[in-house]
């Protein structure tokens, strides 16, 4: 039907994964700019092609894998888990188990990438199955306690199996992200090292992001898909109403445990590559607070919405860096000491251990918290202000302002 | 209501997107040492060759990141823990460093460059270092410490990569191991060999003793500490009746019953305790509280703290009779040259005496030394200030610290000597000390010197 984009004759473009031409645009530039990110081209956008930066958006991508795993277990099955840093961490050793170097100081079998990341990925849905008849037992507050209680039981595993783990406070590297055939010395692909690829120079830090952004758009794929087969749909009537879903034939149990294997499935390829990206992990990372962070990310971006999972892992992991960033600038606008805009930064910025402010800028002992305790208080504000003023999360804010500008000049 | 919560949740979203935006540049503000902020200009190293005072002898300087001519500044990073577990101690050192720079600024700074600090917040998570060492490298010329032994690991494949200097805060044996340091200088007693020296000092105060206890922390801090103190167990014919070595866990207070019970149940004479202070005086107290009362105490440098001491600390008294505080640098009472130089920097600045500062006063100049050969060199690279700290022949601490050497055999060069305290609560209560008195300046144990290093005591795979 020309000229109504928006009117669906068919069950098919209905359901389709891009139903708008605007949809089809929107994606087609965004995959454009992300691609050109490394080479610096988008201009506004250059500095997101520096290392760092480069690093902070394929941790984005980890952590929107792992998050797209938990959306499909909390936002669209239901089930509150505070258990996902576990199946990560049971992902990142079965990962270096596998792929950890034969003959050091710790297990290892050398096998190659494609072995070692699947299996993570496999091993942490096995586990997930496995700890899911307790789980599926319980709902609510309880089940919550239940996955908090895994997350203890395996910081307290991983702690002491140090031939495995490396031990406490100490870890043990993790096998890179280089692709081998088998066990040869030099590696087939290397997205470690700097070097050239089809002419362009790219460095280690670049060749990760690609490999790491393409991982994430085919787990997005995998995870949009899922919302529109009749398992995402089976999971969704369990989470609106499970005694309903049970009558009209939902197997309620079978499907807890497919939703809590494939969330662990998910979890464990985003450990398996966090420890791989970062190269060192200690067994005290697999804590609590990444569970946490996880469940901002879900409620900050938009429970059950993987457009939302993907602005909340983006959010999440970016926000440390924003507010170092602009507590720098506030410290720079309060130093030069005259103005009325330099005065409002002092009121917030601690310059010397004699200045009065909310944010320690300098480095030594004073009052004001620290960047990284600013970001604490952050997560705390936004989730608790999101789930009061928008419960459906950044996705919920980018609705209205798409209908907003839909019929504008109109206000509806 | 509905309408306002709208715009209210949109403004706190863009005003984050804005503060974003705001320092898009990649963060190129930096602040002075004295907190004084002066902008440096990424574009400053083309216009290198336009007139400047002193062009002619500046021009010979070669200069790639965090040295700008132009500006007259030098930036140096520190990867710092100032939100977790050594939060308290990192933010004292952290102090040391800004009044070091400060007074070095104030006297003409390194041939003319101001030093400014970019100081980065590691929470000491392992990510978080490799993420902020990764945002600091392209705007310092060397990392003037970076906390922690597993994140200082990580960190190091990409140092020597790079070619950047960095200055460990941590005291792990394997900084002092060729396999490992290539781009790091180490400082001050590695911990195994700071456990052989303070049991070998322990049994020339119990000379009787036959028996000793030994507990720690996991971790390289524990591990390697332990491996030392079995060492000198071995060589003075100490039996260790309770190895406690891994299990004492801070946050469990279970371990803490445990270990304190294995201590006291065992009988031993001496006692080598490798942790942080607040699991130390639990340990301690409850030893004490079963009857434990004869031994000789020690602990590596981390394990202590003055508050174990303080004016309502139980355990004050029973601490000043059989405890010795082992210290990588000299307390802030000592009679010399380099901690009269820190009392009065530090009472300059009004700030409150505490021993700590004298970590960041000695990192600091480890790295003015290398900065100021770098120059003399004519090369203020980060190579150039890497290879001018490893050939650096003598660095002095005027009795602050024992001097350091970075050239030479690793058995010749790695550090032995180290100073001793007792718990002085008086002094502490009256405010005449920091709550030690030094007992034994620049001491080395006979075990220590003759321990032949070739390679890390423990290693961190």
């Amino acid at each position: 039907m020309r000229g109504r984009p928006l009117l669906h004759t068919s069950y098919e473009s209905d359901q389709a994964l891009l139903n708008t031409t605007a949809k089809r645009v929107m994606l087609g530039i965004f995959i454009l700019i992300l691609v050109s990110i490394p080479f610096q081209v988008v201009p506004g956008l250059e500095f997101l092609g520096e290392e760092d930066w480069l690093r902070l958006l394929s941790t984005t991508a980890i952590f929107a894998i792992g998050a797209l795993g938990l959306n499909i277990l909390t936002g669209l099955a239901g089930q509150v888990s505070l258990g996902h840093s576990f199946f990560m961490g049971i992902g990142a050793y079965t990962a270096v188990w596998l792929g950890g170097p034969v003959g050091g100081p710790f297990i290892g079998l050398g096998l190659p990438i494609w072995i070692w990341l699947p299996a993570a990925g496999i091993v942490a849905a096995l586990v997930g199955v496995a700890v899911g008849p307790t789980a599926v037992r319980v709902r609510g507050l309880y089940l919550a306690i239940v996955t908090l209680g895994l997350v203890f039981i395996g910081e307290y595993l991983f702690r002491n199996w140090n031939s495995l783990t490396g031990g406490a406070q100490v870890g043990r590297d993790f096998p890179r992200l280089q692709v081998r055939l088998w066990d040869e010395e030099a590696p087939l692909i290397d997205f470690t090292t700097s070097g050239s690829w089809f002419g362009l120079d790219l460095s280690g830090t670049a060749k990760s992001f690609f490999f790491l952004v393409l991982l994430a758009v085919g787990f997005t794929l995998l995870a949009k898909n899922l919302q529109r087969t009749r398992v995402g749909r089976a999971f969704m009537s369990i989470r609106d109403r499970d005694i309903a879903a049970e009558i009209m034939g939902v197997n309620e149990f079978a499907y807890k445990l497919l939703a809590f294997g494939i969330s662990s499935f998910y979890a464990g390829i985003a450990g398996a590559l966090l420890a791989s990206f970062v190269s060192r992990v200690i067994p005290e990372r697999w804590d609590l607070f990444l569970s946490v962070q996880f469940i901002a990310i879900i409620l900050i971006g938009g429970a059950g919405t993987v457009t939302g999972t993907l602005l909340g892992s983006a959010f999440v992991v970016l926000l440390p860096r924003v507010v170092q960033n602009f507590t720098l600038w506030l410290q720079g606008v309060a130093a030069q000491g005259e103005g009325i805009l330099s005065s409002i930064a002092n009121v917030f910025v601690a310059t010397s251990s004699n200045d009065f402010g909310l944010i320690n800028t300098f480095a030594g002992v004073g009052p004001g918290l620290s960047v990284a305790q600013l970001n604490l208080v952050l997560y705390g504000l936004l989730i608790i202000g999101f789930l009061i003023f928008e419960p459906l999360g950044l996705y919920g804010i980018w609705l209205r302002v798409r209908n907003y500008w839909k019929g504008w000049p109109f206000t509806y | 209501m509905r309408k306002k919560s709208k715009w209210l949740a949109l403004l706190l979203v863009l005003g984050l997107v804005l503060a974003a935006c705001g320092d898009g540049e990649g963060g190129d503000t930096t602040t002075t040492a004295a907190g004084a902020e002066e902008p440096t200009t990424t574009a400053g190293e083309e216009e290198m060759t336009t007139t400047t005072a002193g062009e002619e002898e500046m021009a010979e300087i070669a200069t790639d990141v965090g040295v700008d001519l132009e500006a007259q500044t030098i930036t140096i990073g520190l990867l710092s823990d100032l939100s977790g577990p050594f939060a308290p101690l990192v933010q004292v050192i952290n102090s040391g460093h800004e009044i070091y720079w400060a007074n070095v600024n104030a006297n003409g700074g390194i041939n003319g460059l101001q030093v400014n600090l970019e100081v980065r917040d590691t929470g000491y998570v392992v990510d978080t270092h490799v993420q902020l060492y990764e945002e600091l490298k392209s705007q310092v010329v060397a990392f003037g410490h970076s906390t922690g032994s597993p994140h200082t690991v990580a960190i190091n494949p990409q140092l020597q990569a790079d070619g950047i200097l960095a200055i460990p805060l941590t005291w792990y044996s394997g900084w002092s191991d060729p396999a490992i340091n290539a781009n790091l200088v180490p400082h001050g007693v590695p911990y195994c060999i700071e456990a052989m020296n303070m049991i070998e000092y322990l049994t020339l105060e119990a000379p009787d003793a036959t028996t000793i206890a030994i507990a720690s922390s996991p971790g390289d801090y524990g591990e390697d500490s332990n491996a030392g103190a079995r060492l000198a167990a071995e060589e003075l014919g100490l039996e260790i009746v309770y190895d406690g070595t891994g299990l004492v866990n801070a946050a469990d207070e279970a371990t803490l019953a445990e270990v304190a019970s294995g201590i006291a149940g065992s009988g031993a004479e001496l006692v080598w305790v490798t942790t942080s202070p607040t699991p130390f005086g639990s340990i301690y107290g409850q030893a004490l509280a079963a009857g434990f009362t004869g031994a000789l105490w020690s602990g590596a440098g981390p394990t202590w703290n003055p508050a174990l001491v303080g004016p309502d600390s139980p355990i004050n008294e029973a601490l000043a009779s059989n405890f010795y505080v082992s210290a990588y640098y000299a307390p802030w009472g000592a009679d010399s040259a380099g901690n009269q130089e820190v009392r009065e920097l530090v009472e300059a600045a009004g700030a409150p005496p505490l021993d700590y500062y004298a970590e960041g006063v000695i990192e600091a100049k480890i790295m003015e030394q290398a900065l100021r050969a770098a120059y003399d060199a004519g090369d203020m690279t980060q190579a150039g200030v890497l290879a001018a700290a490893k050939s650096l022949e003598s660095v002095t601490f005027e009795g602050l610290a024992p001097d350091e050497t970075y050239v030479g055999e690793p058995n010749d060069r790695v550090q032995r000597a180290q100073f001793i305290s007792r718990p002085d609560p008086a002094g502490l209560a009256d405010g005449t000390s920091t709550g030690v008195t030094l007992v034994e300046s620049m001491y080395t144990s006979p075990i220590a010197e003759a321990y032949e290093f070739t390679e890390t005591c423990f290693s961190l795979g």
